[in-house]
């Protein structure tokens, strides 16, 4: 598979609730390589940890043990070479799409005409053309998690990590937005870490299912997703992807 | 299951439709006005209620007239609507810096917390005798009451709307490394806009009331000298107009915060809509 983008190294993750002195381990002795340019998702029952895990990689929780390490990249440490999506679109009210979609570059610094081009690309690859002055309120639920897809990819890192993009939003929706963030991989080339509850999803996006077990938050299996790219409606129609979803519900059981 | 229609909300009037009711809706709303001013007079006039109890209709409009056309009513006017702006932009300034310091640093709060307790459910009104003693008979002790009555709604929406940011902002903030002058200038300050200008309709009628009380004890101008005036002489057609006139101003100066909100605002949720997309 090649080079490897994200090292989890024995991690894992004790929550202490305050009074009652009782703990609850999240995550027990997790161990994963993700490699350069996989599209790799972690599922399972909710609360088995795969929230706190990408939480974890991202650096915006400590693991209580074990290490994350994240190679290559930019040495620029003023450029953030993670971006994150999260469930919920996160977009600043007050600013139009474009302002949204730019705003890390902002907050880096980063004016060049190099970037501000890659961004246009992406707005269009993400199928916002024609919406930038638009502002959050005026969008749908699928339009503004678009603009957060794009805001995260807007400083160009090296890893997407995506916490349940698409689980609030309609399955019809959801179908179209899976095919927009394919679109934008094929393009773009990033290792993603993908956490998601929805099997069909998993299959049809992954190159690698990671399935996870709750209390304590484990990795139980890792599947190898065999399917042809690109993914296409047939794919998602053939009998090989009924396979891989009928295994994964196996394993989720 | 078997499918079935529902009817789930009421179709909205169309333009036509709309137009028609808000004519009607007016028509009404001008009606019930002249039937409680004509309930008004025929009731003063049938039960022969003295003129110092509840002068007629046309008293008030008499001594309205007659307070603009010698033109006491703008000096009176000019003094309270001056105070309660001084007293409102130094009272919310105030507001929005302390809620800001104390919204941002817990410990700051936790030490202050008792004393803005106090000084906040205190009856700033019984500050008054002191704030005269203090201060003198003029602009400064009313503006001082009046600054003390808008800065609390103000700072403490000004903390509440820090603490509301979404703490996926946050992390957003985080990941991209923000410096702290980064996420106040781009985000903190933005996002406890609407609570803001929620604190600040507050203290906008808090400032108002001020005024008026503050004139009321110890005012020789302003429309809380004029109720004074009023009730002191018993010429309760002057009282009435001044309540009148104190009346518009408090709904003056609102609409006037009201109308900088809408212009700042414009993107929030609680503003409508300017047009709506699909997918």
């Amino acid at each position: 598979m090649g080079e490897v983008a994200i090292s989890i190294r024995g991690v894992s993750k004790i929550f202490r609730s305050g009074a009652a002195r009782k703990t609850v381990e999240a995550l027990k002795d997790i161990n994963l390589d993700i490699y350069r340019e996989e599209f790799l998702s972690i599922i399972g029952p909710s609360g088995c940890g795969k929230s706190t895990l990408l939480s974890i990689i991202a650096g915006l929780t400590e693991p209580s043990e074990g290490e994350i390490i994240l190679k290559g990249g930019s040495n620029n440490s003023r450029r953030p070479n993670i971006g994150f999506v999260f469930q919920d679109p996160v977009l600043l009210p007050w600013k139009t799409v474009l302002e949204n979609a730019r705003f890390p570059l902002d907050i880096i610094g980063d004016r060049s005409k190099e970037s501000l081009d890659n961004l246009a690309g992406l707005l269009e690859v993400a199928g916002l053309k024609g919406f930038e002055s638009a502002l959050p309120k005026e969008l749908s639920g699928g339009m503004k998690q678009r603009v957060s897809i794009v805001r995260a990819l807007s400083y160009n890192p090296e890893v997407l990590l995506m916490d349940e993009p698409f689980g609030a939003l309609d399955a019809l929706t959801r179908d179209k937005l899976n095919q927009v963030l394919l679109d934008i991989w094929n393009e773009r080339k990033k290792t993603v870490v993908f956490i998601t509850h929805g099997i069909d999803e998993a299959v049809f996006l992954s190159d690698r299912v990671v399935v996870m077990t709750p209390r304590p938050g484990k990795i139980h299996d890792v599947i190898e997703i065999g399917l042809p790219r690109p993914r296409t409606r047939e794919v998602r129609e053939s009998p090989d992807f009924l396979r891989y979803t009928k295994v994964l519900r196996d394993l989720l059981g | 299951m078997p499918s079935r229609a529902v009817q789930l909300e009421a179709q909205p009037p169309g333009p036509a439709l709309n137009g028609n009711r808000r004519t009607l809706e007016g028509i009404l709303t001008i009606l019930l006005f002249i039937l409680a001013i004509g309930g008004w007079k025929a009731y003063v006039v049938f039960k022969g209620v003295p003129e110092y109890l509840l002068p007629p209709p046309e008293r008030v409009l008499d001594s309205l007239v007659e307070l603009i056309v010698s033109g006491e009513v703008f000096k009176h006017l000019f003094v309270t609507l001056s105070e309660v702006i001084v007293g409102f932009v130094i009272g919310s300034i105030g507001g929005i810096l302390a809620g800001y310091l104390l919204g941002r640093w817990r410990l700051v709060e936790e030490i202050f917390s008792p004393y803005i307790l106090f000084a906040q459910t205190a009856p700033k009104i019984a500050l008054i005798p002191l704030f005269v003693i203090w201060f003198g008979l003029g602009l400064t002790s009313k503006v001082v009451l009046i600054v003390s009555m808008t800065f609390f709604p103000v700072m403490v929406n000004t903390i509440l709307g820090l603490r509301s940011i979404d703490t996926n902002v946050r992390n957003l903030l985080r990941i991209l490394k923000a410096t702290a002058w980064q996420r106040f200038i781009s985000v903190e300050l933005f996002a406890s806009l609407p609570l803001i200008f929620a604190g600040l309709r507050l203290g906008m009628v808090q400032a108002v009331i001020g005024a008026i009380v503050a004139e009321w004890v110890s005012g020789k101008t302003g429309l809380g000298y004029l109720l004074v005036l009023g009730n002191m002489t018993y010429n309760s057609g002057l009282l009435i107009a001044a309540i009148l006139l104190t009346t518009l101003l408090g709904i003056v100066t609102y609409m006037a915060v009201m109308a900088v909100e809408n212009r700042v605002l414009y993107w929030h949720e609680s503003k409508a809509k300017i047009g709506g997309q699909d997918v």
